[in-house]
């Protein structure tokens, strides 16, 4: 014999993320950090982004570099004579504001003034995960068509700043820049969208400026 | 593209309750997913029917309920449930109802939740 009964989990599996993110954040913020998670997909443009940013400000700059089995990305960013911490995820498609937590062991946030954190190559998994960042930029270049933007209509939405990288190319690969900044538009009507071609410099200047009013404007 | 850890999340969630009431097998597990969470519920219930193998979550049913999308408005403040169109499965759109706008904040949706479990358990 046995008995039966229903029992009320009420187990919110997202939230769980969601409380390592703040815990992240209060520690960025009493160590007057500021932080960015960029987001985009394999090839977009991420990691060269960060190094022009870090090779072009006078700021102290540290960086967790996020990649599914490789350290390349921070080895990369480590010539530029930065505090650099390289987490695999393994099999995951994305970081978690625990795997970042910690990352941040090995991060000396008392002697940064920004936080940068490449996210993996994916413009679908991060959506669900918040990592404790005061600002995420998405960057998406042309030569990934120019229907990305409107196929990933979430991370869009939830960009601070979106950056449209290799519009160069935008020619030879038949894309169509102005299509992508009017779907970035129309997805996210407030958002700061950047044009840029980050390996002929264009775009840099703006891309360090969006970023400094965005913190002056959320006061870290 | 991450049902796998998800999974495993529910999994312990479910493992966990069972084990404080003493269940000794788990007759039904329901589960809300959002619709604006980046899973795919058919692949949320396959990783699910791998990992309860030889658990007491073994023969249970696995109810699945969407989540509809709330939103409030920034264009014309209205505050409800949020169009969404799911023409593309993994990517919703969400719009307002009232005047289309893509200009809304997502106040529920986004969350995977276990909501509750039937139980079974030996008479004292």
């Amino acid at each position: 014999m046995h008995k039966v009964g229903d029992i009320i989990v009420a187990r919110n599996i997202m939230k769980a993320n969601k409380k390592l993110a703040n815990k992240n954040q209060e520690k960025f913020d009493k160590a007057n950090v500021f932080c960015v998670d960029f987001v985009g997909a394999i090839g977009s443009g991420k990691t060269s982004l960060i190094e022009e940013i870090i090779d072009n400000v006078d700021d102290k700059i540290g960086v967790i570099a996020g990649d599914v089995i490789s350290k390349f990305d921070a080895g990369r960013i480590e010539s530029h004579n930065v505090p650099v911490v390289g987490l695999n995820t393994g099999k995951e498609c994305h970081l978690d504001a625990h795997l970042v937590g910690h990352g941040l062991k090995d991060m000396p946030l008392d002697n940064i003034d920004y936080l940068f954190i490449e996210n993996v190559g994916n413009l679908i998994c991060p959506v669900d995960f918040d990592l404790g960042s005061h600002m995420r930029i998405v960057v998406v270049s042309v030569t990934e068509g120019d229907d990305t933007v409107e196929k990933h209509p979430l991370i869009f939405q939830g960009a601070d700043l979106v950056i449209i990288n290799k519009v160069d190319l935008a020619e030879a690969v038949g894309a169509s820049t102005e299509k992508m900044v009017a779907d970035a538009k129309s997805l996210n009507p407030d958002v700061q969208i950047i044009t840029s071609s980050l390996k002929q410099g264009k775009g840099l200047d703006e891309v360090i400026a969006a970023i400094e009013e965005f913190r002056s404007n959320s006061n870290n | 593209m991450h049902e796998f850890s998800m999974a495993q999340g529910i999994m312990n969630a479910v493992l966990e309750t069972a084990e404080a009431n003493d269940a000794t097998k788990v007759t039904d597990v329901v589960i809300e997913i959002g619709k604006l969470a980046m899973l795919n519920p058919e692949q949320v219930k396959f990783m699910l029917s791998v990992l309860v193998e030889d658990t007491i979550v073994q023969d249970a049913n696995i109810i699945l309920e969407d989540i509809d999308v709330e939103i409030k408005c920034y264009n014309c403040e209205y505050e409800g449930v949020g169009n969404v169109d799911d023409s593309d499965h993994y990517a919703p759109m969400i719009l307002c109802p009232k005047c289309e706008s893509h200009r809304v904040n997502v106040i529920n949706g986004k969350d995977v939740t276990v909501k509750s479990i039937s139980i079974e358990k030996d008479d004292e």
